[in-house]
């Protein structure tokens, strides 16, 4: 339930008060007062893990540390967040993930074009150098599904991308399969994400903290080319889900959600509003105006002949039949400016209330 | 919506009727996941074993076109079993003496008789909605799309107001909008009967307020809903149509009527991204921008007005869709201002719309999360939950309605029953879902869900391409024998050009909305007789 409905309390982090509720975590009410932990198997849509021990605290009268997004406050509560004692733990944790990751020539754990966050926490540490892990973790070589591909070296087995396919999509498409350093993120029979449940909502690649998870679709290279992001809304179904639109060199490469928490659609979308964007550059575009000619083909005509022939059309049609002999169909695809501005053109220029669109269909 | 999308995730119980809202509203679905996993009740009712149904605690199954019956017997258990909220009834309603009268022989008993429901389930659900606060009624076209649609939806609204489930927080009665502004659409006026913001045409002093702003004289009567438009088409009568952004010739009832009347029309104007079906018929095509090429506001389910920005240029010479318009009118003679951009053509409808007054570009950078109308002043919040101080209109009118069959019922000649409708990897016409790999990889081709029964009674397997007609027209289809089915109906859906669905579907529409019945008509499936090798 919506912890901010419950009961408030102070509880002490770090030697400052902060306001917390009854249920909630010390991560969450460690946001709240602006304090960071660093997580990496967090994500507020999903039930605490506690896997990555990432963020572990120190918790007054508790002899060890405790997962501060899966330990639950209590009045009076005393957090500490940054000490010698934890220092050396996320040194020691930090550099057990570098051995079994996939490292660039700096020595650190590579970056991909949904960046790293173990990269980022990695360059706060002088990480030890211990001997590779040999984890035979197995890929899907035959997964031929469009959208998203699986890299078993980036991979930390935090099980966000599990998580959410049960959590949240609900489909349980991919699961954790394999013990030990074999455990991997696998479909049924390591069949293809198209021959399994799943709904291909890219879910997994939102919340994946390594860029394990990335679209197929989009450019390796997307950080050299420097993209702009877009806040828009989805052009498919009547939820309004907010969209990143990635622009580079005027065409969009990827579309992400906003962060959980901050619109409506709270992280999430679905395949059509993450990944049905080819449309927008595809080919088939028109690009011109076309005007049919004499014998009924389609000619390429410039805006003002279109115009003008449109008008011209309109207007002849409304002379011999009156106003009411013509018809008007908006669209509930565009814009709410564009669908006034047709009304407006039925009723103000034309003369006739014969104006709709498929709100009926 | 008269409730916001993110409370539904605080629900008590969820009823959800004639939306296959995992499809359709794949992140509304989500929040409704989110609510039964902490514990929401879910009651579904649809002919078909949609996903959602297979984790609600009751599924209602009903027969396609049966919803009166079913909503007026949890009418008669709320009444029967005294779970009406009386204060409410009394405060905020009228007319709750004569629905009594009326639910009073529409017992669950009778009910299971005509819809296929168990009486006793049908029981529970009442019983479930009629003592929960927070419950939600949650519907799409499945609801809508029937001649007796408006007929469905005042029995859903009866039972949210016998109940009291009105202005509180995680109920409500929740249409789920199908296109991404179809609710901005209607706002914005793109009805034959309202001005912007619901505004009757009909209306002396709003036409005169029209008319003073715009400066021209504005016709007094009401004009024509787009299946009357249609039926006018067809019989000659509409001579010339200006299409944006729709292919009718895949989304209208039975298709081959609105070909013969585009073939009849003197002019038809289409304004389009790509070429489809409808853009055969054009005589002018006006290329116009997508989604991300233009700015301007969507509003969606939940009535939130929120920003879309241009992120690209459009293709070629394609051009801003308002910026097209405008230059229509101007070449008609008509003097419209020089909007330098679609904020100032939202100021002038915002200006001239009491619901909207208040929303301004300025304020949606502001609040990320989009502003929800009612929204009159600039000063206000915007309205979440609607009716928190009791109904709009002041007093609600409870509807009496009777039971009509669907317009086409099945017979010896047509003996099964066609539902169409949408799926999760296509949208609509599918211009732009069938250019993805994604959707492509998923559902290629048309589809027939049928139930094992029928397919073997007919002879035929899964994955077979049949034959299915209609009294309006033949297609085919892949064959899919699927649980999800009742025996004698079917499912397709509408989204694939080459075997358009709406070839077959009535086009008898809705006394009071037009809205065709593409929910219920009476089809043969037949196998495809393989030539004789000789």
């Amino acid at each position: 339930m919506n912890a901010t409905n419950n009961e408030k309390f102070t509880i002490t982090i770090n030697d400052t008060q902060c306001v917390a509720f009854r249920g909630e975590t010390v991560v969450e009410a460690a946001n709240r007062a602006g304090i960071n932990i660093p997580t990496l198997c967090h994500d507020s849509r999903l039930e605490p893990a506690g896997a990555c021990r990432v963020c572990l605290v120190e918790v007054e009268g508790q002899r060890r540390m405790q997962p501060g997004c899966a330990w639950i406050v209590q009045p009076g509560m005393v957090v500490h967040t940054e000490t010698s004692r934890i220092d050396r733990h996320r040194k020691v944790l930090y550099s057990m993930y570098m051995s079994d990751h996939e490292l660039d020539e700096s020595g650190l754990p590579v970056a991909t074009a949904n960046s790293n966050q173990l990269r980022q926490l990695c360059e706060t540490i002088e990480p030890i150098v211990l001997a590779p892990v040999e984890a035979p973790r197995a890929d899907r070589p035959g997964d031929d599904n469009p959208y998203i591909e699986f890299n078993p070296d980036l991979c930390i087995l935090c099980a966000r991308c599990t998580r959410y396919c049960d959590e949240v999509e609900a489909v349980n498409a991919i699961t954790l399969s394999g013990r030990g350093s074999e455990t991997t993120i696998a479909t049924a029979g390591q069949r293809s994400l198209i021959d399994t449940t799943c709904e291909l909502c890219g879910g997994c690649i939102d919340t994946c903290p390594t860029g394990a998870l990335i679209e197929k679709k989009a450019p390796r290279n997307l950080v050299q080319l420097g993209t702009d992001k877009r806040r828009t809304t989805c052009n498919f179904c009547g939820v309004g889900c907010q969209l990143d639109l990635h622009v580079a060199e005027d065409r969009v490469v990827k579309v992400t959600s906003p962060p959980p928490g901050e619109t409506l659609n709270d992280g999430n979308l679905c395949v059509k509003g993450r990944f049905a964007y080819d449309f927008i550059h595809h080919q088939d575009r028109i690009t011109e105006p076309l005007i049919r000619d004499a014998n009924g083909q389609l000619q390429p005509a410039t805006w003002e002949q279109a115009i003008e022939a449109t008008a011209k059309g309109l207007l002849g049609v409304k002379e011999r039949h009156g106003a009411d002999a013509l018809g008007f169909i908006s669209s509930s695809r565009c814009t709410g400016e564009e669908n006034y501005l047709m009304q407006k053109l039925s009723r103000a220029v034309f003369g006739t209330n014969n104006i709709h669109q498929c709100a009926a269909t | 919506m008269t409730n916001a999308i993110d409370e539904i995730r605080d629900s008590e119980m969820m009823f959800v009727i004639g939306s296959n809202t995992t499809e359709a509203h794949p992140i509304i679905a989500m929040e409704m996941k989110r609510a039964r996993q902490r514990g929401a009740k879910l009651v579904v009712a649809d002919p078909r074993q949609i996903w959602l149904a297979e984790m609600a605690d009751i599924h209602l199954q009903l027969k396609p076109g049966t919803d009166v019956w079913l909503l007026q017997a949890m009418a008669n258990v709320i009444i029967e079993e005294g779970l009406v909220d009386q204060k409410f009834i009394d405060q905020h309603t009228e007319g709750f003496d004569r629905v009594c009268a009326k639910v009073a022989d529409y017992t669950p008993e009778k009910a299971e008789q005509i819809t296929g429901c168990r009486a006793e389930d049908i029981r529970q659900a009442a019983r479930w909605y009629g003592t929960t606060r927070h419950a939600g009624i949650y519907y799409t076209l499945g609801i809508t799309e029937h001649t007796h649609g408006t007929d469905n939806v005042y029995c859903l609204a009866n039972l949210v107001l016998m109940t009291g489930h009105l202005g509180v927080r995680s109920a409500g009665m929740n249409p789920l909008r199908g296109q991404n502004n179809v609710q901005g659409a209607n706002d914005a006026g793109a009805t034959p009967i309202f001005y912007p913001g619901y505004q009757n045409v009909t209306d002396d002093s709003v036409r005169e307020k029209f008319e003073a702003a715009w400066g021209v004289p504005l016709s007094p009567d009401n004009g024509l809903n787009l299946n009357v438009m249609m039926k006018e088409m067809a019989k000659g009568n509409m001579k010339a149509v200006y299409v944006m952004g729709e292919d009718i010739v895949i989304s209208e009832p039975n298709v081959s009527k609105v070909e013969a009347g585009l073939n009849q029309c003197e002019f038809v104007v289409c304004q389009e991204i790509f070429h489809n079906e409808t853009t055969r018929f054009a005589d002018v095509i006006l290329p116009g921008a997508c989604f991300a090429e233009k700015d301007g506001v969507f509003t969606n389910s939940d009535r939130r007005i929120q920003r879309v920005r241009k992120a690209v240029d459009p293709p070629g010479n394609a051009r801003a869709d308002w910026r097209i318009i405008c230059d229509i009118a101007r070449a008609a003679g008509y003097a419209m201002p020089d909007y330098p951009s679609p904020k100032e053509v939202f100021a002038e409808y915002a200006s001239l719309t009491p619901k909207i007054a208040g929303v301004s570009y300025e304020r949606m950078e502001k609040n990320i999360q989009g502003l929800q109308w009612p929204c009159p002043d600039p000063d206000h919040p915007g309205t979440p939950t609607l009716h928190g101080d009791g109904p709009l209109i002041g007093i609600a009118p409870f509807q009496e309605v009777d039971y009509r069959p669907s317009d086409e019922l099945p017979d010896n000649e047509y003996p099964l029953v066609l539902s169409t409708g949408r799926t999760l990897y296509h949208y609509n016409s599918a211009t732009q879902t069938r250019r993805d790999p994604g959707p492509v990889a998923k559902q290629s081709q048309n589809f027939l869900e049928i139930h094992r029964g029928d397919a073997k009674r007919l002879g035929i397997k899964h994955g077979e391409i049949v034959q299915v007609a209609s009294r309006r027209g033949v297609i085919q289809a892949e064959a899919w024998v699927s649980p999800r089915v009742r025996r004698g109906c079917v499912w397709m859906p509408m989204h694939f050009a080459e075997q358009r669905a709406n070839l077959l579907t009535n086009d008898a529409g809705d006394a009071v909305t037009g809205t065709g019945e593409y929910k219920v008509c009476a089809v043969r499936v037949e196998k495809i007789q393989q030539p004789v090798e000789a």
